[in-house]
């Protein structure tokens, strides 16, 4: 039997993934002359493209939301109907996660999986799924593939407890949300309303877990074990590098460890020298001084004897180095 | 029990409308939308070394104030938060003030600078700054104003410099790593940073951004766009909006040895405050802090918790401690426009107290 209504929403529906999509390509389209000047640059495509995934997210959610609210509902049950509206594919709770991989974050696996495929391609072969044993010519090689097939499984698993926690964060969030909901006097008419109630509920559910002990652990696990990987992939990487007669990045970093260290070597002789003659001048200064002082009271005192007081005036002396140092700026100021 | 949720289907559809229609309409504002600059206060390059630049800002008139401000901003992003626009900058609402404003703009580390140590930048780098300051005004000691990480540098530097800082003010500045709220000391506290830094050699910026996000992932990943659809229209919010995103994301790489420095000692160990902190094989100890202090922190800041930076005043050796509580959170403390009406001049007037 035909219902209006619904057909209505799910007309409207497709008309605005239309619409959406429609916008969406307007900034993916390729520049039409590849010999024309690039275009003036605007403003961050990286904010772009952080703002179309997230509204995307959103976007999809409202669309779901929408039909969700339109549903009947069995009775009364309001948290069948919040189920429906925040659950399925357009549950922006991952979509947010998914969103935020970055360049400097590029999602892990995705640099696993596209390493695997290079490194099968370039001769590495088939990782083995587990280790065996190792033995001819290719010996070490084969070890070091074992090494890296262990690593991108230890740090799948650590990803896999990660993603985990967020699920669960997620869980608690909607938990929270009906909590909320709940509250005596608590009233939603609006999808942005609804929404940003969510975001409450499910952030203050996941700022919970992500200061527990539990996740704590996973968090480093899952960290430690990205690295051990990377690690992994740096060492075969760095082996074709010298096959090829390449430098390496160990090498290149070790060349700047000491540079570095000539560097501040450098920086505290030259400190040091200076400093010796900083304070070498302070003494020559107040050796001058006092010698001023001297003559001035000798002459005072007996003006015909100029010679013999001549005499008495200490010798000019660079005092050593060491002993004339002192913790205290030598400058004179203000 | 009554239905908590009451949402007209025509009206939902309308909001999907509008939001569409907004975003449509706002489509143009945004393509169009050049990158936008910052406050640009006049200024002056007074030192360089490396990547590291030394600003003086010029301002308007003469500085009335004595004694020069150096402002050390963190390592993790970049300095201009301090000047970012014309009505919302730090800088030259100071100026206004009339304090004498310097800058260290630490500039984009690069592989060259992978080995840069803390006591490079600390006993280095800012030492050199300061006497650099201080040359130019023929005096002893000048004002230092640590921000966040900057803040945590300028504390060890007092410690180990005691007799180059006359008044020192902190804003937003961690010194207690260890408190219960602290996500970020939380998450790394099981991290092998050794692992970590050799195997990354200089830590990306977009990973360190990755991370910022990942502390309010549904905020700062997706209500903040919902939210910037309702200013598509208004060029002048959207222009504040993409300045404040160019700076969040325009951010430097950490070199690689301070950063293994900074969270073994300071997230991990909580040196500072146990007192076995050294730098360049010096202890850090707060207590020969004597100089006054200024703590300014945030009551609703989510990297900086506000009982990391209180935690200051029971640690620092100083008897002239003052502690000032902004209502608003760690980037708000810069660029609101509370932040503009109450934070420079209570610096200035804490200042001109001591000048």
């Amino acid at each position: 039997m035909a219902d209006p209504a619904n057909d209505f929403i799910r007309d409207y529906q497709t008309l605005a993934q239309q619409s959406w999509d429609a916008w969406a390509r307007q900034f993916q389209q390729p520049v039409a002359n590849p010999f024309a000047p690039p275009p003036a640059p605007a403003a961050g495509n990286d904010t772009l493209e952080r703002t179309l995934a997230g509204l995307k997210g959103y976007f999809d959610w409202l669309q779901a939301a929408a039909a969700g609210s339109s549903a009947p509902s069995s009775g009364n049950d309001w948290r069948q109907q919040l189920q429906q509206m925040f659950g399925g594919a357009s549950q922006p709770f991952a979509q947010a996660f998914g969103g935020i991989d970055g360049a400097g974050a590029e999602g892990f696996m995705r640099q696993w999986q596209a390493w695997l495929q290079a490194a099968r391609q370039g001769g590495f072969g088939n990782l083995p799924d587990a280790p065996t044993p190792a033995f001819g010519l290719n010996r070490e090689q084969q070890m070091q593939q074992q090494a890296l097939a262990t690593a991108l499984m230890a740090s799948m698993q650590a990803t896999a407890r990660y993603q985990e926690l967020i699920q669960r964060a997620n869980a608690q969030g909607m938990q929270r949300l009906q909590d909320k909901l709940a509250e005596p006097g608590r009233q939603i008419d609006s999808l942005k309303g609804l929404y940003d109630l969510w975001v409450d509920a499910a952030e203050e559910a996941y700022a919970e877990i992500a200061l527990s002990d539990e996740f704590r652990e996973v968090y480093g696990e899952m960290v430690n074990a990205q690295m051990h990987a990377r690690q992994q992939q740096q060492q075969q990487t760095e082996q074709i590098c010298q096959q090829l007669g390449m430098p390496t990045r160990s090498e290149v970093s070790s060349l700047g460890e000491r540079l570095q260290a000539l560097r501040r070597e450098f920086r505290a002789s030259r400190a040091g020298i200076s400093a010796d003659q900083a304070d070498e001048i302070v003494a020559l200064r107040r050796e001058l001084a006092a010698l001023k002082r001297q003559l001035a009271s000798a002459s005072a005192a007996a003006p015909a004897s100029k010679k013999a007081t001549a005499e008495k005036v200490p010798k000019l002396v660079r005092k050593p180095v060491a002993a004339s140092r002192s913790g205290a700026s030598p400058r004179k100021r203000k | 029990m009554q239905m908590p949720i009451r949402i007209d289907p025509t009206r939902a559809l309308a909001d999907i409308a509008t939001f569409q229609r907004k975003l449509a309409a706002g489509m143009a504002n945004l393509r169009h939308m050049r990158e936008p600059e910052y406050a640009n206060t006049p200024r002056e390059l007074v030192y360089s070394e490396d990547k590291l630049k030394v600003w003086h800002f010029t301002g308007h008139g003469k500085a009335t104030a004595k004694t020069p401000l150096l402002i050390v901003y963190a390592l993790v992003n970049t300095v201009w938060m301090t000047d970012l626009q014309a009505d919302r900058s730090m800088v030259r609402n100071l100026l206004e003030q009339g304090e004498d404003v310097y800058l260290i703009d630490w500039g984009y580390p690069d592989g060259a600078d992978r080995w840069l140590t803390l006591d490079d930048y600390i006993n280095g780098y800012l030492d050199r700054c300061v006497d650099a300051v201080r040359a130019r005004h023929d005096l002893d000691a000048i004002n230092l104003l640590g921000i966040c990480q900057g803040g945590a540098f300028s504390l060890c530097y007092t410690a180990l410099h005691p007799d180059k800082v006359k008044n020192l003010i902190t804003m937003v500045t961690p010194v207690d790593f260890h408190t219960p709220d602290n996500m970020l000391s939380h998450w790394c506290r099981r991290m092998d940073v050794d692992l970590f830094v050799d195997t990354m050699g200089n830590i990306p910026a977009g990973l360190m951004n990755y991370v910022y996000l990942t502390l309010k992932p549904l905020r700062l990943n997706q209500q903040k766009y919902i939210g910037m659809v309702d200013i598509l229209d208004n060029p002048a919010e959207l222009e504040n909006f993409l300045r404040m995103e160019r700076w969040i994301f325009d951010s430097p790489d950490q070199a690689g040895e301070a950063f293994r420095q900074f969270i073994k000692d300071f997230y991990q160990g909580n040196k500072l405050v146990k007192g076995t902190l050294e730098i360049g094989g010096k202890p850090v100890d707060l207590g020969l802090i004597t100089q006054p202090v200024l703590n300014i922190f945030a009551e609703q800041d989510h990297l900086v918790p506000p009982d990391a930076s209180r935690a200051l005043g029971k640690h620092v050796g100083t008897t002239d401690y003052t502690q000032l509580a902004f209502k608003g959170g760690h980037i708000g403390i810069y660029v609101s426009g509370r932040a503009q009406r109450e934070v420079p001049p209570a610096i200035h007037q804490w200042l001109r107290q001591r000048d």
